[in-house]
């Protein structure tokens, strides 16, 4: 393009600062929201009004900001299960599906127990507890690892494969819920059985325990990816599987790793979600939807281009936009799935953005060339440069 | 095409003239400085520069990647601009790469057709396949057009790349290195055919590097290109490689690089009769034997493809060995892992410095830890030690005159030689036993070939055994103590360095057969 | 009973087939297209709406196809212009076209409601569409000069841009021919083969045609064999009484086809397809071209 004299042009970053990060990326987060406002419009309704709904319940109800804190720590949770595959340059989009089989083997073992016939059920929850947590987390892993090792031993695309797994996992969860299955509701109801009131997880101030796992594992990711050797080694896998391998580095191992320790992380956002929750308790009917939320876990993950300190602050804003839609769309008689729309209109003006990280604006004399890629052109470069 | 533009062609008349062709990038680099430069019909015209000169800029102008900032070319005496490759194209000049642009996996005929604005459509492969067939046999150039691309050696991808021009109608060729990944006999065949070629009105252009023998071998004239000006155009008749050589440089100067008499000391590798497969699956390596002492540069001549980075890969550990042995100083290491290789110091430096030798969008400090991420000197408890990278990224800096914004800069800014010297460094500072060196000088400018080749040397006189895989003979010469032609994947020879001469590794590597010296 | 079934799965395997075809020839050009989803769940949703509203099929095919069209024009701008990593601006198509096809369908959730669409012999007139594009497909892209560019761009973009050829401009026509028929697919599923709008309601189909067309190898022809068989297994999946009866669940007999996704995907990347036709996947599927 030709302004003048000048040329604007994208020239490319070789580098890129956490601060302009930062700024990229709220800027796309703004411009998915003025974007977003199109929504409103079309359905006749002041886009400040509909913002002022949407965070005003999320934010400065007291009830509000509860549903969002627990909705936070899901996201937060399933962010960090897709990023971990993701620094390996692997598409972990299996979230929901981890979540179900989470959400099944934590209620595997109150099942085990006799926890569905017995809602009065009296058993230690120091020990039971964390049997479910660990439940939820192994089964999670277990099946990403399928992902991760199909990937591994057949380089089958891991995208594909989480896919197909969601729906699986939710046909399993159907298929345990509904029509008669094992978990189902004894009385009727196409639901999960409830927990017993002995195992709900402990609750400060209407937040659960949970908060704790959200807590540990953003420090715990922010160190593994800064400091540590195997983060590294993942990064480094994640940038160039080639480079790795001669650096020794276990290629053929990674995909399982990351997506066992992603899974698992998918599964303590389930034991969280159905089994932690004030006011949930069990897998409800339109369990697939709470499961398809799980993808807002990808878009936090993007936006903080892997890091999990970063995608914390993300992931409140969409725990926000997720309750605080839901209350809107009552409110303001729009459709269901407001929610689902803003995250999809941010995705794709965050796709948008992902160029500003790579390039940069820049101006330009007119008829001025920057040397063609090739070893030969910079040396020419630097021959010629060193003799001025 | 404009048709009238190249009818009637007389012998020795000028096709293309360029003059007063200047080239400044954004930088301030000036490439090109007033070129002047001509073409005749029936004539060889090389033009001679190092990397660096300018060579690349000005071919990529005389074929409408660049357009220059002053100055202009004329076709037969018509001003004419060039706006793109195909706009050159259509113009009648054609371009033989010297990194071969052909499909691989399409079939030479399909290669030659494509984007032949006379396939319009539905493809006629029949009528197509005459034409070519006709327009080869009349080049003497034989070849099959339904064979795949990648089924064919170097030279005949590049006879390949030479019909697809002809076929475009070009009447000027650029060839651009033209002999440099050819052996000795595709070299021979090249020159008949670009002599046949120049019989019929057409006019030649090959730029090269520093093969002189060639150019006074092919040229009917040479203009030499020295900082972004032509020093001079001469009548090749009327000259000699000595004053070539100065033009070229600029000095009298010859590689200096010496290499101590030095005794070798204990086996470090043996490989026995150790075959491998090539990523296609087909034989790479076959029965390779030998055995390297600490101390000892073993030189791995040939032509690349015939088994040399698969080679080096089974060393590293890289690629799975069919059959055989290895050995590491009497240990078996056949099937041991990548990282063990390294604990044990088998160092490696990859001919692909930027996919496999380096991580682009890593620091410096990030790529200086590949080697290191694994040494307790640098892990503390799962925690790698950035503090100690740091400085050891800094002393590899200034040990290696590297120029880099400093150790947090990203790998792709620097440039190839740079980056070579980092990957070195990084190797070296393990202090490894063995390292195994893949084309380490292969696209530097002279000042870092030169500094590469004195780190190796000086690697060696510490008692580190090498392999060195060159393309360059005089390279391999010049630096190793046993020299091992190979082709086909086989080493046809294990020739001590007094013994070989350019002659002898110069046959054995285009699968000729010698009298056999050293066992 | 089994005539009806047998028919029934040409009419899956026909939307498969146009959803593959798209991807197959979006993939020979050397983009990848993972967001086939997004598109399909567009084309489904905007043409089910439009032909509701419009009381027209021919508006809400057109219209499908449309915004298919334009979904994968965004797809190139990204992928091909901004040179955004192809498979982030995929991941970014399927999630925009889940989110807000979620919201702008649930209003219309339930039945079409109109006239079923006639068929010829039994099944939709699309399938015998299906058949043809399947074999024009292979015709262009091996026997003329559009798919020896198309195939050259998609193995070696820069040979092909010296050999005269606009690298750009093609890969915007096979991205937009993908996503036109991801578009159409998703139509001709929301109009005719499941005319009741619901949530999420492609069910993968958009990431089973992008298997499909890894296990095609990309020819047409095969991707065609390939959809009859997940056309036949949907519907056994749906029916499983054809072949057992009361064993298993409903809900475990659905989850077959996704399973067998797998299972396919796998078969593929084992050492004996990857020697036999490893050799057809285009040499630069994915990477963004930047001309020299």
């Amino acid at each position: 393009m030709k302004v003048g004299s000048r040329r604007i042009g994208f020239v490319r970053r070789d580098t890129i600062s956490g601060w302009q990060a930062f700024l990229i990326s709220t800027v796309s987060v703004i411009v998915g929201l003025i974007v977003f406002s199109l929504v409103f419009v079309v359905s006749d309704v002041s886009p400040l009004t509909a913002y002022r709904e949407i965070f005003g319940y999320a934010f400065l109800s007291p009830s509000g900001f509860r549903l969002v804190l627990n909705r936070f720590i899901f996201l937060a949770l399933c962010t960090f299960a897709f990023l971990i595959p993701y620094r390996a340059g692997l598409w972990n989009i299996g979230m929901t599906g981890q979540v179900y089989m989470g959400g099944l083997a934590a209620y595997g073992v109150v099942y085990l127990l006799g926890g569905k016939t017995n809602p009065n059920l009296e058993v230690s929850a120091w020990l039971v507890l964390p049997a479910m947590i660990a439940a939820a987390a192994a089964a999670g892993a277990l099946w990403a690892a399928i992902a991760g090792f199909l990937k591994d031993r057949w380089d089958v695309n891991e995208i594909v494969v989480t896919m197909m797994l969601n729906f699986v996992g939710s046909f399993i969860v159907s298929h345990m819920t509904k029509e008669g299955g094992p978990f189902m509701n004894r009385g009727g109801g196409s639901e999960g059985f409830p927990l017993p009131t002995s195992l709900r997880a402990p609750v400060f101030a209407d937040i659960p325990f949970t908060a704790l796992f959200v807590a540990v594992l953003a420090v715990a990711l922010h160190l593994l990816f800064t400091r540590s050797s195997l983060g590294f080694q993942i990064r480094a896998f994640g940038m160039s599987p080639r480079a790795a391998q001669y650096a020794g580095i276990r290629t053929h191992r990674m995909g399982l790793l990351v997506f066992l320790l992603g899974g698992a992380i998918a599964g303590l956002a389930a034991y969280h979600q159905f089994a932690a929750v004030p006011g949930v308790y069990k897998i409800p009917r339109d369990y697939e939807i709470v499961g398809d939320t799980a993808f807002f876990g990808i878009i936090c993950g993007l936006i903080a281009q892997g890091n999990a300190l970063a995608s914390l602050p993300v992931a409140l804003l969409f725990a926000a936009a997720s309750i605080g839609g839901r209350a809107a769309q009552g409110k303001l008689h729009l459709a269901f799935g407001l929610d689902f729309a803003l995250m999809g209109v941010l995705m794709i003006v965050l796709v948008g953005f992902q160029f500003l990280y790579r390039y940069r604006l820049a101006f330009r004399a007119v008829g001025v060339e920057t040397p063609p890629a090739g070893a030969e052109a910079a040396a020419e470069a630097r021959g010629r440069g060193s003799e001025a | 095409m404009d048709t009238d533009l190249w009818a009637n062609i007389q012998p020795g008349e000028e096709l293309l003239a360029a003059r007063g062709i200047t080239k400044r990038f954004a930088n301030g680099v000036l490439a090109n400085d007033h070129v002047d430069f001509d073409i005749r019909a029936q004539e060889v015209h090389a033009l001679l520069g190092e990397n660096g000169a300018g060579k690349t800029t000005l071919m990529n102008i005389l074929f409408g990647y660049l357009q220059p900032d002053e100055g202009q070319i004329y076709l037969r005496g018509r001003p004419v601009r060039f706006n793109s490759p195909q706009d050159a194209l259509r113009h009648g000049i054609g371009m033989v790469h010297q990194y071969r642009k052909l499909v691989p996996a399409h079939t030479v005929l399909e290669n030659i057709i494509l984007g032949h604005p006379k396939a319009r459509g539905v493809i006629n492969e029949r009528r197509a396949a005459e034409e070519i067939a006709a327009l080869a046999e009349s080049y003497g150039f034989r070849i099959d057009l339904k064979a795949y691309v990648w089924q064919l050696t170097e030279g005949e991808r590049q006879v390949v790349e030479i019909i697809k021009a002809l076929y475009r109608g070009a009447h000027i060729l650029i060839m651009d290195e033209p002999t440099s990944a050819l052996t000795p006999t595709e070299t021979e065949q090249l020159l008949q055919a670009i002599e046949r070629m120049t019989s019929s009105n057409l006019g030649v252009v090959p730029f090269i590097t520093h093969k002189l023998p060639v150019v006074l071998r092919i040229s009917h004239r040479v203009s030499i290109l020295r900082r972004g000006r032509i020093v001079a155009t001469l009548k090749t008749a009327e000259t000699n490689e000595r004053e070539l050589a100065r033009l070229l440089v600029g000095r009298d100067v010859i590689f200096d690089v010496k290499k101590p008499p030095q005794e070798p000391g204990e086996p470090v590798l043996e490989l026995q009769n150790v075959s491998a497969l090539s990523d296609k699956g087909t034989p790479a390596l076959r029965d390779v034997s030998f055995t390297l002492r600490e101390g000892q540069i073993l030189g791995i001549a040939g032509v690349l493809g015939n088994g040399q980075h698969e080679l080096a890969e089974v060393i590293a550990g890289l690629r799975p060995v069919e059959s055989g042995r290895i050995l590491f100083r009497g240990q078996d290491i056949t099937r041991a892992p990548v990282l063990e290789r390294w604990r044990m110091g088998i160092g490696y430096t990859p001919a692909e410095r930027t996919e496999v030798g380096s991580i682009p969008d890593f620091s410096l400090v990030e790529n200086v830890a590949l080697n290191h991420f694994w040494d307790r000197q640098y892990v503390r408890s799962g925690f790698l030690d950035y503090g100690r990278l740091r400085s050891l990224t800094r002393n590899i800096l200034d040990e290696f005159k590297v120029v880099a914004a400093g150790p947090e800069a990203r790998g792709k800014t620097l440039s190839g030689g740079n980056l070579q010297k980092v990957i070195m460094g990084r190797v070296l500072a393990r202090k490894p036993r063995l390292l195994v060196a893949n084309l380490p000088a292969q696209g530097l400018d002279i000042g870092a070939i030169e500094f590469v080749q004195q780190q190796l040397l000086a690697a060696r006189s510490q008692g580190t055994a090498i392999i060195l895989i060159s393309e360059d003979l005089d390279e391999i010469l010049m630096l190793s103590d046993i020299i091992a032609p190979m082709y086909e994947g086989q080493i046809m020879a294990l020739l001590k360095a007094e013994e070989a001469d350019r002659e002898t590794v110069g046959t054995l590597i285009a699968g000729g057969q010698v009298r056999r010296s050293a066992g | 009973m089994l005539l009806p079934f047998f028919l029934r799965s040409l009419e899956a395997a026909m939307i498969f087939t146009f959803a593959g075809l798209g991807e197959l020839v979006n993939q020979r050009s050397g983009v990848l297209n993972v967001g086939i989803e997004g598109m399909m769940l567009f084309g489904a949703t905007v043409g089910f709406i439009v032909a509701q509203s419009s009381g027209s099929y021919v508006a809400g095919f057109l219209a499908g196809a449309a915004v298919g069209l334009l979904l994968g024009l965004l797809h190139a701008f990204f992928s091909i212009t901004l040179r955004v990593d192809q498979v982030v601006s995929g991941m970014g198509i399927w999630i925009f076209g889940f989110g807000v096809t979620t919201y702008l369908g649930a209003p219309h959730a339930g039945p079409l409601g109109m006239e079923r669409l006639q068929t010829l012999f039994g099944i939709s007139p699309f399938v015998y569409v299906a058949v043809a594009l399947t074999l024009v497909t292979w015709f262009v892209l091996q026997r003329t000069s559009l798919g020896l560019a198309l195939r050259a761009a998609g193995e070696t973009p820069a040979v092909a841009e010296v050999s005269g050829i606009n690298v750009t401009r093609l890969r915007y026509l096979a991205t937009a021919f993908g996503g036109l028929m991801g578009g159409f697919a998703g139509a001709l599923y929301a109009l005719y083969y499941n005319p009741v709008w619901n949530y999420n309601f492609i069910m993968g189909w958009g990431f089973i045609s992008l298997a499909l067309v890894f296990f095609s190898m990309w020819n047409p022809v095969v991707l065609f064999g390939g959809a009859v068989l997940f056309g036949l297994l949907w519907q056994l999946s749906l029916n499983p009484e054809l072949l057992a009866v009361g064993v298993l669940s409903r809900y475990l007999w659905r989850t077959t086809p996704f399973i067998a996704t797998m299972l396919i995907l796998v078969v593929i990347s084992t050492g004996w397809f990857r020697r036999r036709w490893g050799a057809a996947r285009p040499q630069a599927l994915g990477q963004p071209y930047i001309k020299e």
